[in-house]
């Protein structure tokens, strides 16, 4: 049987062939996986994004709408060639979803499609590297978070030996996705938790922006931006190696107190981060990129106070380091029929150890935030380095 | 070009370029001298993705089972899939879903199965498939199966295939027999496959190849 007549380059998926019944015949659609796409750049609902580089995708790219992080733990039985069987069949997963083609031996074929802006990131927990044969792939600095006094983690949000980060610019995709690579996983690792989060990273003109918290506040204003030297220094792994190309991420399921900061004057919410509400600048003036003015006095007393976050977490504060974080949105049923709002906070860094520990141990003994915010949920992954097409997700050590 | 899909166990032996190659690049080039470059001799143009084979583990029959995937054509040339055979498997055709007095059956393949310049065909469950028969092992969820497809320009491709678990009912691509009639009197609905009365359907030219 033969194809009909179409464009070669015309991006149908293979829907139309499986509608078709017996012989099919469809037109190219694995050539258009290849492309090239922009690393970095703005993240709409029509974008198809590659799964192959020297980073996974998910990281770089603006937040999507919808975003789902899932752990799993390894069964048992899984020492370190069922992980790369896992990881290679990951890989052909991800390929084909965020290609917009149902994932091989898809059962929901027809919820795969392009344009949804998916991506998938993958990473594995400490336990992965007691694995036989993986001790010493360890990358450094990855240690779980010690306990910080304004903790009070849950088992069933924490920890984890492999992640999936999810992302695109509608839940029906995520869900789909999660699901497909959940369930072929099955052979190899059982879920652990899913957590779902949400993000607006538009502005009110529909043009890129840094999106809110649930406080309102404009949230990840400092970050460094992808591309420059001060973001692959911050984030990508820096020894050479199996690893080149990684990064390691910080889980953490906070939970904000929205009825206590509801009863919060305005002047006292913006005192406690640093930064005016409306548009994110800082206290000191300027715009929301702007850098603070930690030395700068108002009235006698810093202008940015001693407590608030933006001091706190600032480079300057930190011995120059910095962290790339990225923050989703949730609202889940909470004790007692309460709401419980929060946010799932994800802090990319190339070493945890130096880079976030000492960020968090400060935060824990001074943010002014802490009044409002209790973290329930803790997990810390290496980030696999991306892959080639033809590679597949950690054959730098695996293979 | 390469399959993401697939593990070739390198990047030299995804395609290994046969006779036939050389000869299309001899015909293609009769043309005009750019065709020379438009047919490299080292890449026909024949891309695989999303390749998976069907576990057998808990099914009725575990001695065969199918191979799904799609094949594009990025050459020139039209391009027939005329063989596959793999280590895991005693014998592996080329199967494809018809109707026949009304009802569907699976039935060999004669010739190969096309895939012309500029297309795809994908192979799945309830169409064309790779069948993998007399396997001796059961496959399960997470397993791995090697094979090598062959084409009709003296290519092949060798792969390394997950096996998944496919949750549809088994006669979906297991229907037995090629005629009702000469269902096994023990086979249940949608079960083991009448190998017996689709071989006696299929038999000419199967152990010679296609063409």
């Amino acid at each position: 049987m033969t194809g009909t007549p179409s464009s070669r380059r015309q991006f149908l998926g293979y829907l139309g062939a499986a509608a078709a019944g017996a012989a099919a015949s469809a037109p190219l659609t694995a050539a258009a996986v290849g492309q090239e796409g922009p690393e970095v750049g703005p993240s709409t609902p029509m974008s198809t994004r590659t799964p192959y580089g020297d980073h996974q995708s998910g990281i770089t790219e603006p937040t999507q709408r919808f975003v789902e992080l899932v752990a799993l733990d390894l069964l048992p039985d899984t020492d370190a060639d069922a992980l790369g069987r896992l990881m290679r069949l990951w890989t052909g997963d991800v390929v084909s979803l965020m290609a917009g083609r149902p994932a091989p031996g898809d059962t929901a074929p027809e919820l795969a499609g392009p344009n949804a802006d998916l991506t998938v990131t993958v990473g594995w927990g400490p336990r992965v590297f007691d694995l036989p044969g993986l001790s010493g792939a360890r990358p450094a600095g990855l240690q779980e978070i010690p306990p910080m006094r304004h903790d009070r983690l849950e088992d069933r949000w924490s920890r984890g030996d492999l992640l999936l980060v999810v992302g695109a610019h509608d839940g029906t995709s995520v869900a789909h996705a999660v699901r497909r690579l959940v369930a072929d996983a099955a052979p190899f690792a059982a879920l652990r938790w899913r957590q779902s989060g949400f993000w607006n990273g538009f502005g009110k003109d529909g043009s890129p922006a840094t999106g809110r918290n649930l406080f309102g506040q404009v949230d990840g204003s400092a970050n460094p931006s992808p591309g420059t030297e001060v973001f692959d220094e911050t984030v990508w792994a820096s020894e050479p190696g199996w690893f080149a190309g990684g990064t390691t991420l910080v889980l953490r399921r906070i939970v904000m107190d929205l009825d206590e900061w509801d009863t919060v004057t305005r002047a006292e919410q913006e005192a406690s981060i640093g930064r005016r509400l409306p548009d994110g600048a800082p206290l000191t003036g300027g715009t929301e990129k702007d850098d603070l003015d930690l030395t700068a006095f108002e009235d006698g007393r810093p202008a940015i106070a001693l407590r608030a976050h933006a001091r706190l977490a600032h480079p300057q504060m930190n011995n120059g380091l910095r962290i790339f974080r990225k923050g989703l949105n949730y609202t889940a049923d909470g004790a007692s029929g309460r709401t419980e709002s929060g946010l799932l906070f994800l802090s990319f860094q190339a070493d945890i150890a130096r880079q976030f520990v000492p960020m968090q141990h400060r935060l824990d003994m001074h943010d002014a935030l802490n009044e409002w915010t209790t973290a329930t949920g803790s997990a810390v992954f290496a980030v696999l380095p991306g892959f080639r097409e033809g590679g597949w997700l950690g054959d730098t050590v695996l293979s | 070009m390469s399959s993401t899909l697939l593990r070739p166990r390198s990047t030299r032996t995804l395609r290994i370029v046969g006779l036939g190659a050389a000869l299309l690049v001899g015909l293609t080039a009769c043309g005009t001298s750019e065709a020379d470059e438009a047919a490299p001799a080292e890449d026909t143009g024949v891309a695989v993705s999303d390749a998976w084979v069907r576990a057998t583990a808990g099914t009725d029959d575990p001695s065969m089972t199918g191979a799904f995937m799609a094949i594009d054509n990025e050459g020139e040339e039209n391009v027939e899939l005329v063989g596959a055979s793999s280590p895991v498997a005693g014998k592996v055709e080329l199967h494809e879903m018809a109707m026949v007095d009304g009802s569907m059956v699976m039935r060999r393949i004669e010739g190969g199965i096309e895939i012309e310049a500029g297309f795809g065909q994908v192979l799945m469950p309830g169409g064309n498939h790779v069948m993998l028969m007399g396997l001796e092992d059961e496959l399960a969820p997470g397993d791995e199966v090697d094979l090598v497809l062959e084409f009709s320009d003296g290519t092949e491709q060798q792969l390394t295939v997950p096996v998944k678990e496919f949750t549809e009912e088994e006669g979906h691509y297991h229907e037995p027999g090629t005629e009702p009639g000469h269902h096994p009197s023990g086979s249940p609905s949608g079960g083991a496959m009448d190998m017996d009365s689709m071989d006696s359907g299929a038999e000419e030219g199967s152990e010679d190849g296609p063409r």
